[in-house]
Order: structure tokens, then C-alpha cells, then sequence
């Protein structure tokens, strides 16, 4: 991917992966900008520890997981606040032309189990092999494969209720999502 | 389904990988930097 051979330097080629994949498990961005500075610095005092050659994405992310099971996770559930900071980047018109609304895709990501939510990003949108993904996760390739189906399939049920919702939706609670208040 | 699903999960997951990276990480790591320097630089001091 790269001819670096520093890691240090290819550090902050990976930040913004980080950043993303620590979005997904915490949803709120300041909880996962501090998660990625936590990530950084134990990363750092323990580069010596990563083998020159492999996957350093792979490992940055193994930190970051391991820290936000570690010290983020019972956080969350304090300060946890998925409608507050998601609904700011929802404030977009739902889309009907056959794509998936992302309102919808967000709401429902958002309700998986923070395994789900892990597994789908790191083979569905990082695309890291399932052997990868059982290495980062430490459990056996054939549990990461049957969370991922898991995932997907209960994703698929989210939205297909969001679905039907929507179809009862009159235009002024359309209209409310737009505007980032809530129909609720 | 199942590509759609990857697809949106891309979509989501991209627009926050493509978000600017804030500078307090770019900080972060110069300041990592520096401490590295600061310790080589006190370690050859007693070296020499």
C-alpha cells in the first residue's frame, strides 16, 4: 500500500479509518476523536511491539477496539446520546429513488450490538478478510463469519420495519426528519 | 440486500473518513515526536 517503512510516519495515513471506525462504535464524535487519541498514544509506546511488514491498519485498529472495550464502553452508556449527535448529520431529505434512505441505514446501524457494529465495518466497509477480522477481534474465524451474517440480517429487518413505517409516514413527518426535529 | 446494506455502510462509514483530519491529531503526534526526540537526545547525552 505504501513503501513507507516507518510506522510512525504512516500513522496518520490511517487516522481518518480510525476516526471512522471509532465513529461507529461510540456515535458521538467527540467520544471517538478521544477514543482515537487514546488509540494513538498507546499505539505509539507500543510500536516496537508491531512487526514491520504486516497489516499496521489492522493493529492500529486492534488497539482502538481493545480501548473502547476496555474504558469506552461503560462510558457509553452514560453518556451515550445516538438521536442527539446523529440527528445533526441526518438532517438530509430522505432519499426514495431505490437507494436506502440513510436516515434509515444510520437509525438502524445505531440499534446493533456494538459486536454487530464492529464486525460490519471491519469486513463489510473496510473490507478486511474474515481471518483478519477474527485476528483483530480474538475469537475464531467462524464467529466473526456467522456475527457478520447475523449483523447484516438483522440490519436488513431494522430498516425493513423502518420500511414500513415510512409507508404510514404522512408529509409533515417527512417534513419534520428533514428539518432534524422529531416526529416522535 | 446484502449489497446494499455494504454499500450504505460504505457511504456512512466514508463520510467520516473523508472528513478533514483535526488538527489535534496532527499536534498529537508531533508531540510524540518531540518526546521521542527529547529522550534520544538526553540518552546519547549519557552515552557521551
Amino acid at each position: 500500500m505504501t513503501k513507507s517503512t516507518d510506522p510512525k510516519e504512516e500513522i496518520v495515513e490511517h487516522l481518518p479509518a480510525m476516526r471512522a471506525f471509532a465513529m461507529s462504535l461510540t456515535h458521538n464524535s467527540a467520544t471517538a476523536d478521544d477514543l482515537v487519541q487514546d488509540a494513538i498514544v498507546k499505539a505509539w509506546g507500543n510500536l516496537d511491539k508491531f512487526q514491520p511488514g504486516t497489516n499496521l491498519r489492522a493493529w492500529l485498529f486492534t488497539i482502538l477496539r481493545n480501548t473502547y472495550y476496555s474504558l469506552y464502553r461503560k462510558r457509553r452508556r452514560e453518556v451515550e446520546d445516538p438521536d442527539g449527535t446523529m440527528a445533526g448529520q441526518m438532517s438530509e431529505k430522505p432519499e426514495h429513488d431505490g437507494h436506502l434512505a440513510m436516515t434509515d441505514f444510520r437509525q438502524a446501524f445505531a440499534k446493533l450490538t456494538d459486536e454487530q457494529r464492529e464486525v460490519l465495518v471491519l469486513v463489510g466497509a473496510e473490507g478486511f478478510s474474515y481471518e483478519d477480522a477474527a485476528e483483530m477481534c480474538g475469537c475464531a474465524v467462524g464467529t466473526i463469519k456467522s456475527r457478520t451474517n447475523r449483523a447484516r440480517k438483522r440490519l436488513a429487518e431494522l430498516m425493513q420495519i423502518d420500511d414500513d413505517d415510512e409507508l404510514e409516514m404522512t408529509d409533515a413527518a417527512t417534513m419534520a426528519v428533514v428539518q432534524g426535529t422529531s416526529s416522535a | 440486500m446484502e449489497q446494499q446494506i455494504d454499500d450504505n455502510l460504505r457511504r456512512v462509514y466514508a463520510d467520516t473518513a473523508n472528513e478533514p483530519l483535526p488538527e489535534r491529531f496532527t499536534q498529537l503526534l508531533d508531540r510524540l515526536r518531540d518526546q521521542e526526540q527529547d529522550k534520544s537526545d538526553k540518552s546519547s547525552e549519557d552515552d557521551a
